[in-house]
């Protein structure tokens, strides 16, 4: 009797153990099917440096893709807003339309939330979801550092740009660049000299 | 303090206090009773060694190390994860004592937040730390009944409570209420009230006893949203519901120090209420009594609550006295009401309520002989009147003579009560 109900309990422990298993794998599965069949778009965004107490450090980015024009002026403060994006020759994501519900799978879209409604400008503002990039605890302050350095070095433009892969509403980021330098290899060459 | 009794055991028979018999029956009854808690140390150590490795685990991979391959970081995600459930696995299996269960649980639960926690890195997923906390307190609940974890339970509550503060609390009125804390919570008492119903000695049972109220106090500040003005009522009716709570007859002979309902229940309404006795602040209180806001819906639940949890208690113990503790959170709630239109009045009244607190706890001290619990009361009265200093014209002459009366109160209330003490003593 006794024995049953040992292997009853190991059975639900099963049970547990395969859930607890499922949900990081289904965390994986998903974001590696982006990144293997979605679209690439460059996003130009900002660095900052914050970080969170288990996971570590990462930094903040602030895209400057972060409004559109929209003739619905009802929207609330954190309402999930969907943004089909397009895509100039090199590369770089533009707002192409903004939408309450998601467009047609076939289309490149993102969700993001929204900020607030801009009545002069008759824009919506919002913030992208894909916004924290995890890096080596030593490099995440120098990253928001070096950042600030390409800016005072007398850049023509904001050269950053995130590069994230898109596939049916879902976003992926998969990589940080500054002056066509992966970040973490750029915070490592700005290091050593 | 066994084994102290146990050396003094032949000086007393040598003394002849007792004889040889009685001395070997105590001696043959402490042996027994550590023959019945063996690993009770080796309990502790597993499961604080099993949360350190496992934090220290957690942290060493927060530093995101870049010379990893995201295929490496990956199989290191499930690594913690793989070994924490195979350690379960076998002490479920092999039936293994409590130190593996708790040890092994503990670890396990670590391993489900580091391996989250490195999924994230990779694929820097953006998802707040409150859903990630939620995901982690969910997934590992179950352990706490497949293993019957002391430790896991109380990680729920704590881990819980961080979830709740970090998705609830924030800035401005945007952010949501953590509705998840309540079935959460729900979740775990079966095993607590079953912990209780085997052994409420155990120090387990008392750790939970402060640690379940206190987390209901941390958390319930998250559910006030826009409707600030409730918030002194909410907290007055919490702490009714915990205070009442503490005087159940589960809990009602517990030592103080080990019925936090009790001591928390009676020293938050007492703050509460010297902070509510402030004039301006019920000035500032004026507003219109809205009914249709989730703030009200709270009070309404948390006031049925507290009421029908205050007549069981009452039922339990019909032929005692009952204390204006009880009672004070409806004093309060009709206190409030009458507030809104007229604040002097209200003012006036939570000071009589505060007052009579603290006679009600000198009286109840001098009668049960506790130094603590008189001390308490006259402290009441103190603050009480150094509060009053503040917002009323008193002379310096009346003030200074205030707290000479007060400081004789202190003396002459506990020499009285020394020596009445002493007497009881010698008569015996």
């Amino acid at each position: 009797m006794k024995n049953i109900k040992t292997i009853y309990i190991f059975g639900i422990f099963v049970a547990l153990a395969l859930v607890q298993l499922f949900v990081p794998a289904q965390m994986i599965l998903g974001r590696e099917k982006v990144l293997n069949e979605g679209t690439a778009y460059k996003f130009k965004t900002r660095p900052v440096d914050p970080s969170d107490p288990f996971r570590g450090k990462y930094i903040t980015l602030n895209y400057e893709l972060n409004s559109a024009e929209t003739k619905d002026t009802l929207w609330g403060r954190n309402e999930v807003i969907y943004v089909k994006l397009n895509k100039d020759s090199l590369g770089f994501a533009s707002v192409s339309k903004v939408s309450r519900s998601k467009f047609a799978f076939s289309d490149d879209f993102v969700k993001a939330k929204v900020r607030w409604y801009n009545s002069n400008e008759k824009e919506v503002d919002f913030d992208l979801e894909f916004d924290r990039y995890y890096m080596e605890e030593s490099k995440a302050y120098d990253a928001e550092l070096v950042y600030r350095e390409s800016l005072r070095d007398g850049l023509p433009e904001n050269d950053t740009y995130a590069i994230v892969f898109v596939k049916e509403g879902e976003a992926v980021l998969a990589d940080v660049i500054i002056n066509e330098v992966p970040i973490k290899d750029y915070v490592e060459k700005e290091k050593s000299k | 303090m066994n084994s102290k009794l146990i050396k003094e055991l032949p000086e007393l028979v040598r003394n002849d206090i007792i004889s040889e018999d009685v001395s070997k029956s105590i001696q043959k009854y402490y042996e027994g009773k550590t023959v019945a808690t063996p690993n009770k140390l080796f309990v502790v150590f597993g499961v604080l060694g099993a949360a350190l490795i496992g934090i220290g685990i957690l942290l060493i991979l927060a530093h995101n190390w870049d010379d990893f391959s995201r295929s490496i970081k990956t199989i290191l995600a499930f690594v913690p994860l793989v070994i924490g459930q195979l350690c379960v696995g076998y002490a479920l299996l092999k039936k293994k004592g409590k130190t593996w269960k708790e040890a092994s649980g503990t670890f396990l639960f670590f391993g489900i937040g580091i391996s989250m926690a490195l999924v994230s890195q990779i694929y820097n997923i953006p998802g707040n730390f409150g859903t990630y906390l939620l995901t982690w307190v969910v997934l590992s609940l179950p352990l706490i009944y497949l293993l019957k974890s002391n430790s896991l339970a109380l990680l729920h509550v704590v881990f819980l409570t961080c979830y709740s503060c970090e998705y609830g609390y924030g800035f401005g009125s945007y952010n949501p209420s953590p509705w998840m804390y309540f079935p959460l919570l729900l979740a775990v008492l079966p095993f607590y009230f079953n912990l209780l119903k085997q052994d409420a000695t155990k120090n387990m049972v008392a750790i939970l006893h402060w640690v379940l109220p206190l987390s209901s106090v941390i958390v319930m500040g998250a559910f006030i949203k826009t409707e600030w003005e409730f918030l002194p009522l909410i907290y007055i009716i919490l702490l009714g519901l915990i205070y009442n709570i503490g005087t159940s007859s589960v809990l009602k002979h517990e030592r103080l120090r080990r019925n936090g309902y009790l001591v928390l229940g009676s020293l938050g309404t007492v703050i509460l209420l010297l902070i509510m006795s402030f004039k301006d602040l019920w000035k500032e209180l004026s507003f219109e009594f809205l009914m249709d806001t989730q703030e009200f819906y709270v009070v309404a639940a948390l006031f049925v609550i507290a009421i029908s949890v205050m007549v069981l208690s009452n039922n339990q113990h019909k032929k005692e006295q009952s204390n204006l503790f009880k009672y004070v959170f409806i004093a309060f709630a009709i206190l409030f009401l009458v507030g809104i239109t007229s604040p002097g009045i209200a003012t006036i009244g939570v000071n009589i309520l505060v007052f009579a607190l603290g006679i009600i706890a000198i009286k109840k001290g001098t009668d049960g002989q506790h130094f603590g619990v008189l001390n308490y009361g006259l402290l009441i009265i103190t603050t009480l009147i150094i509060c009053r200093f503040f917002d009323t014209d008193l002379s310096f002459v009346i003030r200074g003579l205030l707290f000479v009366v007060i400081g004789v109160g202190f003396f002459l209330t506990n020499y009285i009560m020394l020596k009445k003490k002493g007497r009881k003593e010698i008569m015996k």
